[in-house]
């Protein structure tokens, strides 16, 4: 999924005032599930607003603001923009893009985007995935070292992996070292002997594209 | 003879690293090397390590070459894409630097400019096989230049770092792409020292064991910080009763270098000042060493 951060709410009033009414939007993909611009947090962005003297005219969340068939099929957007003077989004960066294209009020962001990542015992989000469009995991236990290593090395740990702590950030583990007990395990070990060549970079110029006109 | 030359002799080569300055004024840095001239077989000329800034370790290299020294240019994959970097080399070969030392290098979050964007575009293996392909007469994509560089290409290893498997495969990877030197991280413990010159000889590669002079019980903790299991307590404990510490730690790193001397291949000083220390030491070493070494 895609992980987003609410905005702390004093940024978000200083970003929408001025502009009269606020429609905000949630997104019930990543942001709702991250806990961070779900319906639920819509709401109390729109309570805080209220209680600072902005008007809201509207909350909506729909399942997926960066599907366009989802964010036009039930008229929200066509709501959003009749009625009111700016868009608050809580959708990723994708998802406000999309509402954006499609109103002719300005739409403003109540969240940074973060990371496609995962998530762990309902209160964790880890990175797994830079999207670098050329996967390696298939050669690394099922564990992304582009994602998940600072310097994404593909050939083995730096030098700065001491007793299992990565040297950018000691709090959280080198992954080279889940990555070899991790073939160690399934027998592959060995696998990690090849040197990997250099990333071909052309796979993660933006913007990128996946067209599937002509697929029977 | 050129640490090269050196190399291929296996005569015991002595390196000591050398940090351009933090400005434009290199002169300071050329004078306090010159106890050393003639006695250190090469410089290590590192590249804005810890991640802050200095002048290019390019330019001091070539510097330290007009003046004498013989340079080994140290490059990190943190600053510069693959263009850069052919790009650097193409140029380094062009002013007559011979000896380069390629690393990875320390993360740009760790410096003083912890808001740069980190490139990383190769790692430390894939530019050992690119300075391999220019010394063959081609850039990374195959293309033929004008002629073929003739680096002697070193790496670094760092015998405390794990998982220790990947380790070792990145360093007889470092080796196949072709490092003919490997230069370690400080090493305190002589039992160490050996192994880790057999392990890297054992791989096709010249060792060259890391050596800092501890010089107070702070900078020891700030060395267990970064490697804990380097500093061995008896260090420690020796620093906290010396009333000289700098001098006891130095006097440590001594006797280590001695030992090294009579087994290994190569030691590198990591130190700041102590030069004239180091020149009478040096000195000391290549008259009461081994007898096939002396030059």
């Amino acid at each position: 999924m895609v992980v987003v951060r609410l905005k702390p709410l004093e940024d978000i009033l200083r970003e929408v005032s001025g502009y009269g009414k606020v429609f905000i939007f949630g997104c019930q993909l990543g942001s709702a599930r991250c806990k961070n611009g779900g319906l639920r947090e819509a709401y109390r962005v729109a309570g805080f607003l209220e209680s600072k003297g902005i008007k809201v005219s509207g909350v909506k969340s729909p399942g997926g603001t960066c599907i366009l068939e989802r964010l036009t099929s039930k008229d929200v957007l066509r709501e959003a923009g009749r009625n009111s003077d700016v868009i608050l989004s809580l959708a990723c960066g994708a998802g406000t893009q999309l509402i954006a294209e499609h109103v002719s009020i300005p739409v403003l962001t109540g969240v940074s985007t973060l990371f496609i990542g995962v998530e762990r015992e309902g209160k964790h989000f880890d990175e797994y995935c830079i999207a670098c469009g050329e996967c390696v995991i298939s050669e690394t236990g099922g564990i992304c070292p582009i994602a998940r290593c600072p310097k994404s090395l593909v050939n083995g740990p730096c030098g700065g992996a001491i007793a299992g702590k990565c040297e950018v950030d000691p709090s959280i583990p080198c992954i080279w070292y889940k990555i070899a007990s991790r073939m160690e395990e399934i027998g592959e070990i060995e696998k990690l002997r090849k040197t990997m060549p250099p990333k071909d970079h052309r796979s993660c110029i933006y913007p990128r594209e996946l067209n599937l006109e002509g697929r029977s | 003879m050129t640490l090269c030359e050196k190399l291929s002799k296996g005569k015991f080569v002595i390196t000591a690293e050398v940090a351009p300055p933090r400005g434009i004024d290199y002169h300071k840095v050329l004078s306090g090397l010159k106890p050393l001239k003639g006695k250190v077989d090469a410089f290590n000329v590192t590249d804005c390590q810890r991640s802050m800034v200095r002048m290019s370790s390019l330019v001091m290299s070539h510097l330290l070459l007009k003046e004498g020294f013989e340079p080994v240019l140290q490059l990190t994959c943190r600053d510069r894409n693959r263009i850069a970097l052919q790009s650097d080399l193409l140029g380094a070969a062009a002013l007559g630097i011979r000896n380069i030392c390629l690393m990875t290098g320390d993360f740009t979050t760790l410096g003083d400019q912890p808001d740069a964007k980190p490139v990383f575009d190769l790692d430390s293996v894939q530019l050992i096989e690119l300075a391999s392909s220019l010394n063959r007469g081609c850039l990374m994509n195959g293309k033929e230049i004008d002629a073929r560089t003739n680096f002697c290409i070193g790496a670094v290893f760092n015998p405390f770092a794990g998982p220790e498997t990947l380790q070792v495969w990145k360093l007889e990877k470092k080796v196949k792409a072709g490092a003919r030197f490997i230069q370690t991280q400080p090493i305190y413990d002589i039992k160490l020292a050996e192994e880790v010159s057999e392990l890297i000889s054992s791989t096709g590669a010249y060792p060259i064991i890391g050596l800092l002079p501890i010089k107070s019980l702070k900078m020891a903790n700030f060395m267990k910080k970064l490697n804990p299991t380097s500093v061995p307590d008896s260090l420690v404990e020796g620093l906290e009763r010396s009333s000289d510490p700098a001098r006891y730690g130095w006097e440590y790193v001594v006797d280590l270098a001695k030992g090294i001397y009579e087994f290994g291949k190569g030691i590198h000083f990591m130190l700041v000042g102590k030069v004239k220390e180091l020149a009478n030491f040096i000195d000391y070493l290549r008259n009461n060493g081994r007898g096939n070494e002396k030059n």
